[in-house]
């Protein structure tokens, strides 16, 4: 169990400052998210973390203390690679072993670790298998158990499902969310699967442009983005521009309450997700506009619809609609994002 | 069926020649135009393993003693040296690698011979460790060249992801490093040996004569005519190599081919 706490952290290659300012906290027992584009600096974060790179600035603290100058052998943070890395030398049950016997733990003792972290990763029977005789996501498992078995106080987790098929990965997201919980062992996931981080984290923390853009629950990036920046993180949301005026926000489309929005003659960026548009339906204020394209996805239909000079994504579940046809939307209040300006 | 024909086939191009010195090893009388010897005998063996025991046995010694030195230093040395070679840029490193590969271009005798007069002055030579050294020369280079291509093949992350488990530097070098390339290293040792284990005129020039290995003896033995007593030194000198190759045998090429054999 250990808290984990970036201070200002920085990364730079060389002279290109990466990561700069990055203050994040992981609680005991909380598996937090370093979501973030690809080449963004995040595998270098957990490097930083991990003693195997020195930051530019800033601290790392390891309940309550600072790790800044520690080898990475005698920190108790642990890091898991993108890749398993086994050491194809050694059989299942000596690579799992590998971190028990530079600590010296009595060979009764790692035994009897081996064995159970065998049975928490699902891989009993394995222990004289040779690297290459066993798969993929079996791979990944013992180098996730290889970590586990040291009971580190901090988990660092390099994209540990990108190596992975999309099956397998589904399988993997559920086993990890099972150790976590059983485990509580504090983790801090890097990865640049929105859907990963959504499913795994308690929280998430958006990496971008070397800035930590947000730090919120899932729920809370993804239906409340704090700036467009994120909103277009997470894709597909419709953008209108507009101003404050009397209290209404008034855009290209029209004019919507915006309570506890305090701006006023400020343009202002406001989102709305597709699939918070209604088709239809009495409303107060429809806003009339012609399907131009449809596609469908399955559960739902995507439908491009143009409303005067704006065209708004929306998904909807109806799938009776049909290009060039006239449709009334409906855009939920509460369901508009407007970001503050700036 | 077909693996074992090939395998048949490359066995018999490899072994033929050494046929013919087994043949001369064991004949007492052979005269052309015959196809094998008239008389067989023991002659040969006996004035080897017998009479000439002493100088055989010194002979022997000498060689395995200077070829597994020189196998040792050469790893030893090849090692690091492969591994900043392959692992890092650093300015200078183009002009490095024809510096290494100097004593391979130079002819052997230039080398030998530039070298005789420093280990001299250095009152090495005509010693064991003045010829260890010459053999260096020309092995250290190819050490070098086979742990180069090794390290350039290598991952570091496992070096990292050992670290980050609890390893130490030195448990790093020790359990991940050389289990990781120990194939490169048996091969390299192999070439250090087996090229070691061959050199005549290097040894010959800083021995001065009074370093006998087994190539030496050999070639005083071929010139003095007596084909069976050359051919049954030949086999004496051509079985510890050939054990060399057998044992590194596991790592070299691919499993395929090792599955002929």
């Amino acid at each position: 169990m250990g808290v984990l706490a970036l201070d200002e952290l920085s990364i730079a290659y060389g002279a290109d400052t990466v990561v700069r300012g990055l203050t994040l906290e992981v609680a005991e027992g909380e598996l937090v998210s370093l979501l973030g584009p690809s080449g963004a600096g995040k595998t270098s974060v957990l490097k930083a973390v991990a003693g195997l790179l020195a930051p530019a600035g800033g601290d790392v603290r390891i309940d309550g203390c600072s790790v800044r100058g520690l080898p990475p052998e005698k920190r108790s943070a642990v890091m898991v690679f993108q890749k398993p890395l086994l050491f194809p030398f050694m059989n299942v049950a000596q690579n799992i072993g590998f971190g028990l016997r530079m600590q010296a733990v009595a060979p009764a003792e790692a035994r009897r670790r081996i064995r159970d972290i065998l049975e928490l990763t699902r891989l009993t029977g394995f222990e004289g298998r040779r690297v290459h005789e066993i798969s993929g996501g079996q791979q990944q498992r013992v180098a996730l158990a290889r970590a586990l078995v040291l009971k580190p106080a901090i988990l660092l987790l390099d994209e540990p499902l990108s190596s992975l098929d999309a099956n397998l990965r589904q399988q993997m997201r559920e086993l990890l969310q099972d150790i976590q919980s059983e485990t509580r062992v504090t983790t801090l996931l890097v990865t640049h699967d929105q859907s990963e981080a959504l499913m795994l984290s308690h929280r998430i923390g958006l990496l971008l442009d070397g800035r930590l853009r947000q730090v919120g629950t899932p729920h809370d990036l993804f239906h409340r983005p704090a700036d467009r920046a994120v909103a277009e993180f997470f894709g597909g949301c419709n953008f209108l521009t507009g101003r404050l005026q009397g209290g209404l926000f008034a855009c290209e489309i029209g004019s919507f309450p915006a309570p506890g929005v305090v701006a006023n003659g400020h343009r202002l960026t406001a989102a709305i997700r597709p699939e918070d548009i209604l088709v239809g339906g009495d409303c107060d204020h429809p806003i009339p506009g012609r399907v131009r394209r449809t596609r469908f996805e399955g559960a739902a239909t995507r439908l491009w619809v143009d409303c005067g000079p704006v065209r708004l994504v929306v998904l909807t579940p109806r799938g009776d609609l049909l290009p060039g046809q006239p449709v009334c939307l409906r855009l939920p209040a509460e369901k508009i994002r407007i970001f503050p300006p700036g | 069926m077909k693996r074992l024909l090939f395998g048949g086939m490359v066995a018999g191009a490899v072994l033929l020649p050494f046929l013919a010195l087994v043949l001369w090893a064991f004949s007492q009388r052979w005269f052309y135009p015959r196809l094998l010897p008239e008389q067989w005998g023991l002659r040969a063996w006996q004035y080897v393993l017998g009479t000439a025991g002493t100088q055989m046995t010194e002979a022997f010694t000498h060689s395995v003693l200077v070829a597994t030195v020189t196998a040792v230093l050469s790893v030893a040395g090849g090692v690091p040296a492969g591994r900043v070679l392959g692992l890092y840029h650093f300015r200078g490193k183009d002009l490095l690698s024809i510096v290494l590969m100097l004593p391979i271009i130079v002819p052997p005798l230039c080398v030998a011979m530039g070298l005789h007069l420093w280990l001299l002055q250095l009152e090495l030579a005509a010693t064991l460790a003045g010829v260890v050294l010459v053999h260096l020369s020309a092995c250290l280079p190819y050490a070098v060249f086979v742990m180069w291509g090794v390290f350039s093949n290598y991952n570091l992350d496992f070096e990292d992801q050992a670290r980050s488990l609890g390893a130490s530097t030195l448990s790093v070098i020790w359990r991940v490093m050389l289990p990781l390339t120990f194939p490169g290293i048996v091969v390299a040792a192999l070439f250090s040996f087996l090229l070691s284990w061959s050199q005549y005129l290097s040894t010959l020039l800083i021995g001065g004569g009074k370093i006998l290995t087994l190539p030496i003896l050999l070639f005083a033995l071929m010139g003095s005519g007596d084909r069976p007593v050359a051919a049954a030194v030949s086999i004496v000198f051509v079985i510890p190599a050939l054990a060399a190759l057998a044992m590194s045998a596991r790592y070299l090429g691919s499993r395929r081919m090792l599955g002929v054999w």
